[in-house]
């Protein structure tokens, strides 16, 4: 298989069909084995037969900017719409953008319509990965409270039995704090995650960007940090209240986005709370200063280097920034792109590891819901193609090790669902390979990508239903070539 | 972005919408001005001598300038001024005028901006004078029409014309006249502008800044903590670099200001929980005959109206030699009237 470049083809090709990859010679990133370096994959009839570690002559022309295999990556956050909002997203399209985005595995949000809080519509869920074709394993996470009222528990030991990878009510944040302690206790005794949006709903009501320079010059109604700092800060008081009774109990925050958040998070980790985060790509690499037109990654827009200054070099408008056009409603999100100072704190929370995993928040919406003012557009950034590429930006840019980088797409947010027992066994089937490792014998579930090919994000290029990216236009790094899932093609980048 | 670039001899007017101000140079600004100028004269000939503004004869070249064209004014929020104003503007220059309000079009059933933006073009709008509550909604409307769009007061973020019209009524009034023929370009250097109320909420506040700060202007905004939160990081960074003044004491921003410029309270505030009252606000922040005493001694007084009178500002004051409010809702004729032939001269191509 490999051409002169070692990218991989296969030979059967098509989506879904088992996977033949005879020989794949690149840069593998092994995070569970800690081991990075230039190798060569075996895949027959869908099983990884061999991973070999090359070095000495073997090894010549791999290097860890050209291609690059690694376990498929695992998204501990996306919204499939399915059912309900067939415009924004299906389950099918969603999990095609997936595997273009180099998923293999993939946490479905709860909050369609009607939502997943029972066990009839976790059924229906699998039913319709089923009929979808794709070998993206899909895990239905359960709704919180029925109906996501945020009043009543859910049917949780059903929801559990059902398989479900946890329990949320994301997009709502848990509002009642003794719904969210019986919820922590419940779902700890029956050995699984409590995912919480942390948000403060009485200080972000019509709030448009976060606050600071950006929103008061654009007129923008501001969206405090405290809005999320004040909501970390109950659930971890909360978590450590109910872990002294049920210490099973374990809390997920999804997308911090706030340099405070993580002070909170690692002061609890440090006093032995079972409690993991993840953070976006968006909030890592973006800020609240694209709204006003800029296109600056975030690091671009931090204090010259020897500056001793943490924030932004000046606003957008100071430092002649402003290249596009205000109020684009693909930057409208929840919580809101923050200034550089944060996303740098996203970035060092990864570094330190204070948080597990990288998860997209991938949230399609169809152009009714976004081709609108600003302040009435939904939230949500289609991201679920384009992380990898911005993660690879921050790589690029030395924030980040690829080590990291890889690890927070895999064994990070596998162990966010398995606890400290590793990946869970029972979910998604026993034949599944466990999440985020390349286990030679299994089903063979990983991603190849060029990390020096560029490739345009259009409309087009987009598998996903939700078009709204801020990146349409732009290059990212890391063009996916290859993603087998469970064995399967899940995409496979046409032939040059 | 407001380039001061000294002596730039104003060429061509680039711009095909007018959304913010923050894209207008210089060279933009006299533009403008010189073009109400000749406006005015337009406009004071044709003022005396017409009954039904219907864009007849007068008004030579300039008042031939929007004929064929028509503006539609299509407005989502209340306003007496702004839309009046445009609509002379408009007439004087030969236009055909429609009025859109929210209240009573399709906008109440539920029709979006865009579809209600590509309907009016489909019936013949040459130039779309938009208002409306979500800052940047002039935006999407002008992505989406073909013609020309102007920002008529979007959220809390920009009032284009209202800054246009405050800054030729400073240039004309100042000093008795003195400057009203200079150009922008230093105008202000070594005055001290007083922009005291709720900055926060205000559209006028925010244009204002960009205006008075390329003019060269000291500008001080002030009101309680409530009202001018998030403006401290604003002035730290400055207007794309050119600094201001926050405070919250209205007599350090007004002591010796050549211009005291006062913003509506909207009485939603207290129940926002950002002001615990009227009277504690008036007795903070209104403006008195006892407070203006401190400023210049031939201090200008501005207010964008509506007023509340006793509350933001004494009615004494409101109707006092000072206050140059009239001449501010009279300048708005001329000043929109420059816009509007500015932007059609300009064609659609840019």
């Amino acid at each position: 298989m490999t051409g002169p470049g070692g990218v991989p083809s296969t030979r059967s090709g098509r989506p879904g069909r088992p996977a033949d990859l005879d020989v794949s010679r690149a840069w593998i990133v092994d995070p569970e084995s800690g081991r990075e370096g230039p190798g060569e994959l075996v895949v027959r009839g869908g099983i990884l037969e061999a991973l070999t570690w090359l070095d000495g002559r073997g090894a010549a022309g791999i290097d860890d900017r050209g291609v690059i295999a690694t376990p498929g990556f695992v998204d501990l956050h996306a919204h499939l719409r399915e059912p309900g909002n067939a415009a924004a997203e299906t389950i099918a399209s969603g999990l095609a953008a997936a595997a273009h985005g180099g998923f293999t595995t993939v946490c479905a949000m709860p909050n369609t319509t009607p939502p997943v809080d029972g066990p009839a519509a976790v059924q229906a869920f699998r039913a319709r990965v089923a009929a979808s074709g794709s070998p993206v394993r899909a895990l239905p996470y359960g709704a919180a409270t029925a109906g996501r009222a945020g009043e009543q528990l859910a049917a949780l030991s059903g929801l559990a039995a059902a398989g479900v990878a946890g329990f949320t009510d994301d997009g709502s944040p848990i509002h009642a704090a003794p719904i969210l302690a019986s919820l922590l206790a419940y779902a700890g005794m029956l050995g699984l995650p409590v995912i919480d949006h942390p948000e403060d709903p009485s200080l972000t009501a019509g709030a448009e960007a976060n606050e600071g320079v950006v929103a008061t010059v654009l007129g923008l109604r501001g969206w405090p940090a405290a809005a999320e700092v004040g909501a970390v800060a109950r659930d971890l008081a909360i978590l450590a209240d109910v872990v002294r009774d049920e210490p099973r109990a374990r809390l997920h925050l999804t997308h911090l986005s706030v340099a405070g958040s993580f002070e909170l998070v690692r002061a609890a980790r440090a006093a032995g709370l079972p409690v993991t985060c993840d953070v976006t790509p968006h909030h890592l690499a973006l800020t609240d200063e694209w709204i006003a037109g800029a296109r600056r990654l975030a690091w671009q827009a931090l204090g010259g280097a020897g500056s001793g200054d943490p924030s932004s070099t000046g606003d957008p408008w100071s430092s002649g920034a402003i290249v596009a056009e205000p109020y684009d409603t693909s930057l409208r999100v929840n919580p809101p792109l923050r200034t550089p100072a944060d996303a740098e704190a996203c970035a060092a929370a990864l570094r330190d590891g204070i948080a597990d995993a990288i998860a997209t928040d991938h949230a399609p919406h169809s152009a009714v819901d976004k081709d609108v003012e600003f302040g009435l557009a939904a939230n949500g950034i289609s991201g679920i193609e384009t992380a990898l590429g911005l993660v690879l930006e921050l790589v690029d840019a030395g924030r980040l090790s690829l080590a990291t980088a890889i690890a927070a797409l895999t064994t990070g947010p596998a162990r966010v669902l398995g606890g400290e027992a590793g990946a869970p066994d029972g979910i998604g089937g026993a034949a599944r390979p466990p999440l985020g490792r390349l286990v030679v014998g299994a089903p063979a579930d990983l991603v190849v990508f060029d990390r020096s090919a560029r490739w345009t994000v259009t409309r087009d290029a987009l598998l996903s239903r939700g078009k709204h990216s801020p990146l349409l236009g732009r290059d990212l790094p890391g063009q996916v070539l290859l993603t087998l899932a469970g064995g399967h093609v899940g995409f496979e980048a046409p032939p040059t | 972005m407001i380039a001061s670039t000294p002596g730039a001899v104003a060429a061509t007017w680039a711009h095909r919408h007018l959304l913010d101000v923050d894209v207008l140079s210089i060279a933009d600004l006299d533009l403008v001005m010189r073009t109400a100028d000749r406006m005015a004269a337009i406009a004071g000939a044709r003022g005396r001598d017409e009954g039904a503004s219907d864009g007849g004869a007068g008004g030579g070249r300039d008042g031939q300038a929007l004929r064929g064209l028509n503006v539609t004014i299509l407005f989502y929020e209340a306003s007496t001024r702004t839309r009046v104003s445009f609509e002379v503007a408009a007439r004087r220059l030969g236009a055909e005028v429609v009025n859109v309000s929210a209240t009573g079009s399709s906008v109440e059933k539920g029709e979006s901006l865009i579809d209600t933006v590509r309907t009016l073009e489909a019936t013949g709008a040459h130039v779309l004078v938009i208002r409306h509550s979500v800052s940047g909604a002039p935006y999407l409307a002008a992505r989406h029409f073909g013609g020309h769009v102007v920002n008529g007061g979007d959220g809390r973020h920009a009032h284009p014309t209202q800054a246009l019209l405050d800054l030729y009524t400073v240039r004309q009034r100042l000093d008795g006249g003195a400057l009203a023929t200079r150009s922008i370009d230093g105008l202000l250097v070594g005055r001290k502008v007083a922009i005291v109320g709720d900055v926060l909420h205000s559209r006028v506040a925010r244009s204002n800044l960009w205006t008075l700060t390329a003019a060269g202007a000291e500008v001080w905004v002030a009101g309680p903590s409530t009202l001018v939160r998030g403006f401290e990081a604003w002035a730290a960074s400055g207007v794309a670099g050119r600094p201001f003044h926050v405070t919250t004491d209205a007599g350090a921003a007004i002591r010796d200001a050549s211009v005291v410029m006062t913003l509506r309270l909207q009485k939603e505030r207290m129940a926002a929980g950002l002001l615990p009252s009227l009277g504690e606000y008036t007795a903070g922040y209104g403006i008195t005959p006892e407070r203006l005493a401190a400023a210049a001694s031939e201090a200008l007084v501005m207010h964008p109206g509506p007023m509340n009178e006793g509350v933001e500002i004494a009615p004494e004051v409101a109707s006092g030699p000072r206050s140059v409010i009239t001449a501010q809702v009279a300048n708005g004729v001329p000043i929109r009237m420059a816009v509007l032939s500015l932007l059609v001269a300009a064609g659609t191509t840019r």
